[in-house]
């Protein structure tokens, strides 16, 4: 394995680095996008190498009536309240699973797996029509609320990181005196930390992008998160209008930024949990 | 109260949220959902009792429904299996003792981090007709592009082009697997005189097995529900024009999204939704 010819080094670094420019390539012209003047934008002359450098776009986004400010207070507000939420209950219901023994455990545990496999489709409808009678509709409760009935996922690879801990954890700090949530709080979650942050940044990353729901629940467009209002900005009435393409991937980029920083951050919490999960997934 | 009906109860307490939330959100919507499917309620009439009106429809007289199953199932298996075919082949250069192989790996992968949205912004770009990169790229080698999404026989070769954009994603799982194959499989190899693709072949591959599976798997689910793409690429940025030219990329979950709403006909967006589920 540690020996290598010329021609096979020089094939597989060949073959490695035209990939990586093949990839990097819709990248680079995202930004140049961005970085173009208006007049390049109407007329669509955008360039592969940037020629211009209007980093005014990106101050223009927030001060303009297009109002990113607004959008990306309202994706923090959402992503804030899912990940909470999904964090906090997720783990409290797979601590149940893991530790506490009770009649109708196993029915119940089985009911969780099989939500699995429903698709999402199923419930779409009725959830719409139940969240619009609550009076929901154009505000981000609808996409906010579900992660605090916790996610089955996660709740399934929890439960698994925390049967792993030796109860005989528990069962000292009970002699202590603690009840079950002090057990969850101050021997469990301790040691389960890293899965939980893998847990946020799931949640995080489910969120940030979320077009879907945003689409079906939110009308106005004070109420957008960004995904949805970087969309807006890109739709067009006629065939003829041409939408201000320059600035519509200042947004894109402003959507993606997030997801990277959380990738090179986040990288060594999620492998940790990509992992076990892929393992548990082929058992 | 004993100590095990005290735990009990401790177990239900916690349990709660989730059932709640299974109980209205899941098994209440899904009982809602078929109810609704036999009706034909437009969300703000009284619906009307309409038996399997719905089902009959859809199986015998809605030729668009089909279009979409289809299409969806065509660009979900091969977006699918051409991104494995793919990112096996880019993982076998990985596997080799190159430098920098964790750079390369973060570059394939920032791809995978672009939001669906972001995304499919960029390229309904950069697959435009004339000035779009891919195709200014081919005529530097004197190909006259198609025009991908605005051509029936391109729109769905060009989502699965798209697709491969993100093999990261897989690239990173089957690489976590290629580590904990033990090395001394690769060392009895070479002395057995294995070639390094013969060793990829025989050693690495069937090991491999069970991720490579589950990748499947996990592709066909995600792939199986696109919709943001179809939304954002084939149309004018609205659900109007939605589906592409001659609905040749209409797929599921858009086409429940058009019945249900845009037309507000919810007994029927009810019945596509039923059916897929069997």
């Amino acid at each position: 394995m540690n020996r290598m010819g010329m021609i096979d080094r020089g094939v597989t670094y060949l073959f490695l680095t035209v990939l990586g420019l093949l990839l990097a390539a819709p990248f680079v012209y995202m930004i140049s996008m961005a970085l173009s003047s208006d007049a390049t934008s109407a007329q669509l002359t955008f360039t592969f190498i940037p020629r211009e450098f209007e980093f005014g776009n990106f101050v223009r986004v927030f001060t303009s009536r297009l109002n990113f400010g607004r959008f990306l207070w309202n994706s923090l507000i959402l992503v804030f309240f899912a990940v909470i939420g999904q964090v906090f209950v997720s783990s409290l219901v797979a601590y149940a699973f893991a530790r506490l023994r009770a009649p109708g455990k196993e029915v119940i545990f089985i009911l969780l797996l099989s939500t699995l496999m429903i698709p999402a489709e199923v419930t779409l409808i009725p959830q719409f029509v139940l969240f619009s009678k609550l009076g929901w509709v154009n505000t981000l409760l609808p996409i906010i609320v579900p992660n605090f009935f916790g996610g089955a996922y996660n709740i399934f690879l929890l439960r698994q990181f925390i049967t792993r801990i030796p109860v005989e954890l528990d069962e000292a700090a009970q002699i202590d005196g603690l009840n079950y949530f002090g057990i969850y709080a101050r021997i469990i979650v301790p040691l389960i930390f890293p899965a939980l942050v893998a847990v946020a940044i799931f949640t995080f990353v489910w969120n940030w992008g979320a077009f879907f729901g945003p689409l079906i629940y939110i009308n106005d467009v004070e109420k957008m998160p960004l995904a949805l209002g970087v969309q807006i900005l890109s739709a067009t009435n006629s065939a003829g209008q041409i939408p201000p393409w320059n600035l519509v991937m200042v947004g894109a980029l402003i959507l993606t930024v997030p997801m990277i920083l959380v990738y090179f951050f986040g990288q060594r919490f999620m492998d940790q949990f990509s992992l076990t999960g892929g393992s548990v997934g082929v058992k | 109260m004993t100590r095990k009906k005290k735990e009990a109860l401790w177990f239900y307490l916690l349990v709660l949220p989730w059932l709640f939330g299974f109980v209205t959100l899941t098994l209440g919507a899904m009982i809602y959902s078929f109810a609704l499917s036999l009706t034909n309620w437009d969300l703000f009439t009284t619906p009307g009792f309409v038996g399997f009106d719905n089902y009959v429809r859809l199986f015998t007289k809605d030729k668009i429904f089909w279009k979409a199953v289809y299409n969806t199932l065509f660009y979900a298996s091969i977006s699918v299996v051409a991104g494995m075919l793919f990112s096996l082949c880019i993982g076998y250069f990985l596997n080799r003792p190159v430098r920098g192989s964790s750079l390369y790996r973060t570059l394939y992968y920032i791809p995978a981090t672009v939001p669906a949205v972001a995304s499919a912004l960029l390229f309904k770009w950069l697959l435009a007709p004339d000035v779009g990169l891919i195709n200014r790229f081919l005529a530097l080698f004197g190909i006259d592009g198609p025009a991908w999404l605005l051509d029936p026989a391109w729109v769905k070769p060009a989502l699965i082009l798209m697709s491969l954009w993100t093999v990261g994603a897989s690239i990173t799982l089957l690489m976590a697997g290629m580590k904990s194959i033990p090395t001394e499989f690769y060392e009895a190899a070479e002395l057995d005189g294995a070639s390094p693709p013969a060793q990829y072949y025989r050693i690495t591959l069937p090991l491999l097995t069970p991720v490579i599976f589950f990748n499947l798997i996990i592709g066909m689910i995600g792939a199986l529900q696109i919709f943001t793409q179809i939304y954002i690429m084939t149309g004018n940025g609205g659900a109007s024009s939605m589906g592409g030219p001659n609905n040749a990329s209409m797929m599921i979950v858009p086409y429940l999204f058009n019945n249900g709403f845009r037309f507000y006909k919810m007994g029927y967006a009810s019945a596509i939704a039923w059916i897929l589920f069997y």
